[in-house]
């Protein structure tokens, strides 16, 4: 094959980082995530420009669509599809193989489908096949695409696998995965997502830290008196109480967000920005994280279950009523914990998580608390509104930075209190922020793997979450009740209280 | 960087707060007035602004074109807003008429508001604008001045108190605007609209040329059509000239009321194909590259809206030189 002349014209363009040409494959079409998320993704990238003119979409899944049906579907991500002219033209060009995973015949099928678009459409035999689908079938479905000769690309080209979570359910289960992938793929073609690094902010946490000279030097254990990583949902499990499950609040929020913010929190400057980077810099902040014993377990870790209450102005019922639960189910919809990540720069440092479902309102935060003065001048009737500093990374909704620190208040007396400078990512750009999927999706086409999850990541985070699954099956580890509506159990607090600290209110 | 998405994510209402006017002022009285209009204001949490934004106009009318866009932004784009309006006669007394207008808006739920002030400058001031914008930057951003009715002189002293010039091409069209263009790109960044709404073409064709099909092509264009109005035209024409390294005598520019390019190339074994980006009468822009008896694809795009601010937040995001648009414009003149 002759090299490619570089394409001049593109210089200058906004889409440095556009696709080259491709075919999507997505597996799980006729589900969920690619209703909510992929299709309105692809269709942002398309107004935006992102995508490249050679492309196409290909379903596969087993209900019994035409590829006009699938087209349908895809046209209902935009409500006037007069005023999107460029996606009713896009998916114009989707395909869509109907067949069972199982079913050999369902690959043969699509190998043809894929063939035809490279002649057809010039998509040059690049592929991205996207695993949106129920993680029980990942293996198969992989096993299927080596078997038919799918996984290794052409000459010039490339063929990727995009994973979603859940990856594996402990560490057994995820090696078992991986090694089952890794016979058919290798590491580089695999991007195992995690959507919260696709996140704007989840970067910003980078931009703030590396770009910045003034919050390295004090982003240490010389200053920070603590760490506080927030996830909450104001929601409930909803229809997922069946997979809700089989998961539980640590499998499905800590073992992959909450490790994802607090590696990139935490970690030491890399020396490039790229994929090896700083991912080489998140699994070596991981493993310094300080793996628990079961005693430790119950010192460290609470677990509760939300019962009946109110949240954001609307009854809430207890999980154990919700649909597809069990009246004695045992699973946590939510963790707290206190981890120590064994390191120069944190050693001594707790780091304090909490996620959970029904609390009072949705919120992703940490929050770096910084030490208090060694000696405060004034007398202490005056400084009673001082609060220590904070520096407050907000993640979502309202994405942001918060500094809070301590002011004069107007008048005679040298009265100080805290107040808080904040700065809004959405007042002081012009451009709209990209949604996760929008983004991870480009970056898998343009074959960026900077913010999907290596296979060592993975495994640290299993490493961590593991002793803690392991010590909740005793039939008496506590798992204790909340009421809809609150931060979570007493216990969550007193994790901080008997070290004199408090939770922040986010 | 992404472009931003034009259909959604619209601005919130834009809502004038307070206004204060007088006649025949000091710039001293002005910025006292100016301090005074915020005062009564519920103070919103953050103040974020990016620029101060200065329109040069003549005409009322041309600086409310520009005023209006700026609104149509509206809380996306913080700025201060300075407006100089100034008569052709330079020889009268000098004088000052002033308004201020306190705006509020919201960006994605944050409020965000700014000042817009709005000074006639009458007689010799007029030669003096540069005087007048100094007192009304905020500290630390970048000055863009915006000319509406005419390109500025290169010598005029009001450049050395912008950091970016913002033009529009397609008000000109005369070689002579281009030379005068290529002057000012080259002392200090000049933001062309024009040229920020041709990027749905460039990236159109751009894309075309995109995959082991069609890629071998870019090096053998052999004949390119290019028609438009003059200033657009001739952009587009200069940017193909500098990328694909086209002799003039490759070119054939015609007058259209839209923009619209086609390319021809032949590669060495003798295989034609053409390139094409046309505006339909609608505001659909189709793309359709065909290599003969090969494969074949297309695109389409909706442009934005045609409103006073179109082209503005893509110019506007960027205030620097832009290499590029220099090289265009350095072939656009020989065009
Ligand atoms: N939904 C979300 O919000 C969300 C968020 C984050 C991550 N995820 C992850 O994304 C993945 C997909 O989730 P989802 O909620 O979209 O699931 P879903 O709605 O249950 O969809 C599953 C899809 O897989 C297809 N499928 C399953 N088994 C198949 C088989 N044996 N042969 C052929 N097709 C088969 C189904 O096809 P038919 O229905 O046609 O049979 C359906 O298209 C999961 O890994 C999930 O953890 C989902």
């Amino acid at each position: 094959m002759t090299e490619l002349p570089p394409n001049p014209l593109l210089e200058g363009l906004e889409g440095e980082r556009r696709a080259p040409p491709c075919t999507l494959v997505v597996f799980g079409a006729s589900g969920d995530l690619t209703a909510r998320k992929l299709l309105p993704a692809l269709e942002r990238l398309a107004r935006r420009r992102l995508l490249p003119t050679a492309f196409s979409v290909v379903g596969v899944a087993r209900t019994e669509w035409t590829d006009e049906d699938f087209q349908a579907v895809a046209g209902e991500v935009v409500k006037d599809a007069a005023a999107q002219p460029q996606w009713t033209s896009l998916i114009k060009g989707f395909r869509y193989v109907a067949g069972e995973y199982g079913d050999p015949s369902t690959f043969e099928r699509l190998r043809t489908v894929l063939d035809d678009l490279d002649r057809q459409r010039g998509t040059g035999g690049n592929r991205v096949f996207y695993l949106a689908t129920v993680p029980g079938v990942f293996a198969p479905v992989a096993e299927a695409l080596g078997a038919h000769g799918m996984a290794r690309p052409g000459p010039g080209a490339f063929v990727r696998v995009v994973i979603e979570k859940p990856f594996g359910r402990d560490l057994p289960s995820a090696v078992a995965l991986d090694d089952c992938l890794h016979q058919v793929f290798n590491e580089n073609q695999l991007y195992r997502i995690d959507h919260y690094l696709g996140k704007e902010t989840v970067q910003n946490v980078l931009a703030l830290r590396f770009a910045n000279a003034i919050f390295e030097p004090i982003w240490n254990r010389r200053y920070v008196d603590h760490v506080q990583i927030t996830v909450a949902e104001a929601g409930g499990v909803g229809h997922r109480g069946g997979f809700y499950e089989t998961a539980g609040a640590l499998r499905d929020i800590v073992q992959n967000h909450v490790m994802q913010v607090l590696s990139l929190t935490a970690m030491e400057p890399p020396v490039t920005i790229d994929a090896k980077g700083i991912r080489d810099e998140k699994v070596k902040v991981l493993r310094a994280v300080k793996i628990f014993s079961p005693e430790e377990v119950s010192h460290n870790v609470v677990r509760g279950q939300y019962e009946r209450g109110w949240v954001e102005g609307e009854e809430a019922r207890a999980y154990r009523e919700e649909e597809g639960i069990g009246p004695d189910s045992r699973t946590e919809t939510f963790v707290a914990a206190r981890l120590c990540i064994d390191n120069w720069r944190w050693a001594g440092v707790p780091f304090y998580l909490r996620t959970g479902k029904r609390l009072p309102k949705r919120v992703t935060e940490v929050a770096m608390q910084f030490r208090s003065v060694p000696h405060l001048p004034f007398p202490p009737g005056l400084a009673r509104g001082l609060g220590p500093n904070a520096l407050v990374l907000r993640i979502q909704p309202d994405e942001g930075i918060t500094l809070r620190f301590g002011a004069k208040v107007p008048g005679q007396a040298f009265r100080v209190r805290t107040v808080s400078m904040d700065f809004s990512y959405g007042a002081a750009f012009v451009e709209e922020s990209p949604e996760a999927y929008e983004r991870l999706l480009l970056d898998a086409m343009a074959g960026d793997p900077t913010l999907f999850i290596r296979t060592d990541e993975v495994e640290q985070a299993w490493r961590i979450c593991d002793p803690i699954l392991e010590a909740w099956t005793a039939d008496d580890a506590p798992l204790v009740p909340y009421r809809s509506g609150s931060w979570g159990p007493p216990a969550a607090e007193r994790l901080l209280e008997r070290e004199g600290r408090a939770w922040r209110n986010p | 960087m992404a472009q931003p998405v034009a259909a959604q994510g619209a601005t919130g209402a834009i809502s004038l707060l307070s206004v204060w006017s007088d006649e025949s002022v000091k710039v001293g009285e002005v910025l006292a007035a100016l301090d005074e209009l915020r005062r009564p204001e519920p103070m919103p949490p953050t103040r974020t602004s990016v620029l101060t934004l200065v329109i040069v106009a003549k005409q009322r009318a041309e600086a409310a074109r520009a005023q209006a866009a700026v609104h149509e932004l509206g809380g996306r784009h913080p700025a201060r807003v300075l407006t100089l309006l100034f008569d052709g006669d330079r020889g009268g007394a000098s004088g000052l008429d002033a308004e201020l207008r306190l705006l509020g808006g919201e960006a994605e739920g944050h409020q965000v508001w700014f000042e817009e002030i709005e000074l006639q400058v009458r007689g010799q001031a007029s030669m003096h604008l540069d005087s007048l914008i100094e007192p009304f930057t905020l500290p630390d951003l970048p000055v863009v001045c915006w000319f509406v009715t005419e390109l500025p002189d290169p010598e005029d002293p009001l450049l050395a108190a912008a950091d970016v010039l913002v033009v529009d091409a397609r008000q000109f069209g005369e070689a002579a605007c281009f030379a005068t263009l290529l002057t000012l790109a080259r002392r200090q960044p000049v933001v062309d609209l024009s040229w920020a709404r041709l990027m749905p073409w460039r990236s159109l064709l751009a894309g075309l040329f995109e995959g082991p099909d069609f890629r071998p092509f870019v090096t053998c264009v052999v004949r390119s059509e290019v028609w438009g109005r003059t200033g657009p035209c001739r952009l587009l024409g200069g940017w193909l000239a500098d990328r694909l390294d086209l002799p003039l005598s490759a070119f054939e520019l015609s007058a259209a009321p839209h923009v619209g390019l086609r390319l021809h190339a032949r590669s060495p074994s003798g295989q034609a194909a053409t390139f094409e980006v046309i505006r339909g009468d609608g505001r659909l822009v189709s793309a359709r590259a065909a290599i003969a008896g090969g494969p074949e694809s297309e695109a389409v795009l909706q442009l934005p809206e045609a409103t006073p601010a179109w082209g503005l937040p893509e110019a506007l995001s960027r205030l620097e030189h832009d290499r590029l648009y220099e090289r265009a414009l350095r072939r656009a003149v020989e065009l």
